[in-house]
């Protein structure tokens, strides 16, 4: 049977409603604007990310009390951070997907006719947005509460790096698999089982560098820049694998 | 020029690990017919409305929508398809007016905001349009599920148990709302409810087991007697 | 799409008839490679303890270690894993491209096998560490990628119990089986990547000497035979329920109809 084209044109219905294809960077815009308007409207995700943090770093005031050394804190900081940024963001990733499945809108968006990547890439998006929101509250914070006294390294700017690096791997792999796990029997637990795992050589990637960083022993720049090219490399394969894939996820 | 069916299937098939859902469901369907599809629970019916619309892939054997093969170009059946389920599909934390726009956007119409008002107008909720829709009750949800998945003017559209949660006075409007659009369209609609599934119907589809019982026009068969078949089939399904 | 015929693994068809033959030669060739182990290479020096060190309780000085024998399994046990992993990574594409069920069933049992060799390689790799380096644990990079390996490995079941629709399970699966290789092949090349690692790395440092060599390669073949007749038992096992189960329904329905 000749493939019939859907414009317009022949449509049985003799076009009462225009219709042009979009452009996919179109749909994208479309997509991530309306998680925004829905995070603004009902502030769900940044309250709870925000209160976790901020709970998970009173629990690190009662850790850390006991330690007497200033370098001690610094030492672990890079660590302490990067297992907060994990934790709220698995909280996060659970969530992002609650919306979708509520009144079924997950198949109404399936129903348009339109690259399934791009679902990914908006979600992706929107994840990465309220993770950094949530980081540039957190990080100083932490130093606020932790390393006001601590002396950090020279370059201790340069951690944004490692932060955003893997915040982008992290967006990018927890969004395939809150997809996943949305769908399954006890989807919290579900997600940290699948998500620790999977993320583990970008979180060892990123602490490293960090804690460097912020130390600022000697040499620091040789491990920030070995452990920033894993990093990198890590982002690069996993989202490509993870946008490849998400077709697949997302349509079964 | 022939007609193009709206539906046609050939040994349609969904096998789910070893049950099978749907079992070699081979029917054809004219333009602007409404097929209602009967049959007991765990029949096959929402499996067999999933694969037409796209939803869901079948295992086996061809089904074309519109002379488009959904096998081969579903991207280009979906610009066609409109699906009206139990869930509405709709964002509970946007307006209605955004709920919309959303979808109207994301089809691509080239005048998203006068086809979102005119919409409105038609399901009688202009008046609310800037309200979040978890605050519609479920009649006014319904009702603007029709506006969703009407938006992009499709020309085949499909409800799966449109009417669980409504009470009658919004089934009431929720007939007439769909009555003003069969002009044209090709309706397919899996319901519970037999006496209404047989009034809005012009074909009439029974699956047990997944399979088909009876497939024909209604002009064929009045009501006493369908129900005296359709109970005669139904036991096959409920073990 | 599929006009084709896909070719699909069955049971009953020869590898099934080569398969106890396979485990026996496998289990020769393993126990002959343990013997070798023992009898024909030689102590070697990579495992020698320089300078003074606690091991177990004693101190232990410039000495060769007999516990560097475990290597002749450690590693193929190793090797076999990362095959049976690629192995599903191999089935879980092909059920993505057909959605044919065989194939998520080949990767299930694939996984499962690379689970056991997994586990294997943690105790030989855990005995090793302790008499060798001294402690039962340590966060080495080596020893970090292997444990998340075989910890996505175990979310892989963890994930298959959490779904019910066969589809979506296997879907969900094969996606998974994906990603967890590419965790494989960092695995192997971290002791390379990472050079302060104390993980030995065995062409790095020369290679190995002739008899090393043989043992290792008799006792990989072995476990290899083992792994593969593994692999076709569980199979089989598995391929007749889904038949027998099959059968089940169709006689339900026959049943219903009459």
């Amino acid at each position: 049977m000749a493939r019939k084209q859907s414009t317009g044109a022949d449509r049985a219905r003799a076009g009462q409603v225009a219709l042009s294809v979009p452009s996919t960077f179109a749909q994208y815009k479309t997509l991530l604007a309306k998680d925004l308007q829905q995070e603004f409207r009902t502030k769900e995700m940044l309250t709870s990310m925000g209160i976790y943090a901020l709970l998970v770093l009173i629990v690190y005031g009662a850790a850390l009390g006991q330690t007497a050394q200033a370098t001690d804190v610094l030492q672990l900081s890079g660590g302490l951070l990067w297992a907060l940024i994990v934790f709220t963001s698995l909280l996060g990733l659970n969530r992002s997907f609650n919306h979708e499945k509520e009144q079924g809108c997950m198949e109404g968006i399936l129903l348009v006719p339109m690259d399934r990547s791009v679902i990914f890439l908006a979600k992706a998006t929107s994840n990465l947005l309220f993770l950094l929101v949530v980081e540039v509250i957190a990080v100083p914070l932490f130093w606020f509460f932790f390393l006001t006294t601590a002396q950090p390294g020279p370059g201790f700017m340069l951690m944004a790096v490692p932060l955003a690096v893997g915040t982008v791997g992290m967006a990018g792999i927890g969004t395939l698999l809150s997809t996943i796990t949305v769908n399954t029997r006890g989807k919290d637990v579900m997600l940290a089982v699948l998500f620790v795992p999977l993320i583990f050589p970008l979180l060892y990637a990123c602490a490293s560098p960090t804690t460097a960083v912020v130390v600022g022993a000697e040499g620091y720049l040789d491990v920030f820049t070995q452990s920033m090219a894993l990093a990198g490399g890590y982002d690069v394969i996993m989202l490509l694998v993870s946008w490849v894939l998400y077709d697949f996820v997302i349509s079964a | 020029m022939e007609e193009t069916a709206a539906i046609r299937t050939r040994k349609l098939s969904k096998v789910f690990g070893t049950r099978k859902a749907v079992d070699k469901v081979s029917i054809e369907v004219p333009q602007g017919a409404f097929l209602s599809i009967f049959g007991p629970n765990g029949a096959g019916k929402t499996t067999l409305l999933r694969m037409l619309s796209t939803l869901t892939r079948p295992t086996d054997g061809s089904a074309s929508l519109m002379g488009i093969d959904l096998r081969e170009d579903p991207e280009a059946a979906r610009g066609r398809i409109g699906l009206i389920s139990h869930n509405a599909m709709l964002y509970p934390d946007l307006t209605a007016e955004q709920n919309l726009l959303l979808y109207a956007k994301l089809y691509g119409l080239a005048d998203p905001q006068a086809r979102v008002m005119e919409l409105l107008e038609a399901v009688e909720l202009k008046h609310r349009r800037l309200d979040v829709v978890r605050t519609f009750s479920r009649g006014m949800t319904q009702r603007l599920s029709i506006a969703r998945a009407l938006i992009h003017d499709p020309d085949v559209v499909f409800l799966d148990e449109p009417y669980s949660g409504l009470d009658p006075h919004a089934v009431d409007i929720f007939d007439q709302l769909i009555e003003k659009q069969r002009e044209g369209r090709t309706f397919v609609m899996v319901s519970h409810d037999l006496r209404k599934g047989f009034d809005m119907c012009t074909h009439a589809l029974v699956l047990a087991r997944g399979r088909v019982v009876t497939f024909g026009a209604k002009d064929q068969l009045d009501f006493d007697e369908f129900s005296e078949l359709y109970r005669s089939t139904v036991g096959m399904g409920v073990s | 799409m599929t006009n084709k015929p896909v070719k699909l693994p069955e049971a009953g068809q020869w590898p099934d008839k080569v398969a106890p033959w396979a485990l026996l030669a496998g289990i020769v060739l393993s126990t002959l490679g343990f013997l070798m182990a023992f009898l024909y290479a030689g102590p070697v020096n990579g495992a020698a303890v320089d300078g003074v060190e606690l091991i177990g309780g004693q101190m232990v000085a410039n000495k060769l270690l007999l516990s560097q024998k475990i290597f002749y399994f450690h590693m193929p046990v190793a090797l076999v894993s990362f095959c049976a992993l690629a192995f599903a990574c191999y089935y879980s594409v092909r059920f993505l491209a057909t959605k044919n069920q065989r194939f998520d069933t080949c990767a299930k049992v694939c996984m499962e096998i690379s689970l056991v060799f997994v586990i294997c390689t943690m105790i030989t790799g855990d005995l090793w560490e302790r008499f060798e380096w001294g402690v039962w644990w340590t966060w080495e990079p080596r020893l970090t990628t292997y444990l998340i390996l075989m910890l996505i490995v175990i979310a892989y079941f963890v994930l298959r119990n959490a779904i019910d629709e066969p589809e979506r399970c296997g879907v969900y699966a094969a996606v998974i089986a994906i990603i967890a290789m590419v965790d494989v092949p960092i695995c192997f090349m971290i002791t390379r990547l990472i050079p302060s690692s104390v993980h030995p790395v065995v062409l790095r440092e020369g290679g190995m000497s002739g008899d090393m060599g043989m043992t290792v390669a008799v006792c990989l073949a072995g476990l290899l035979l083992v792994g593969f007749a593994l692999y076709r038992f569980r199979f089989r096992q598995v391929r007749l329920q889904e038949r027998l189960q099959a059968l089940k329904d169709e006689v339900e329905v026959l049943e219903e109809r009459r």
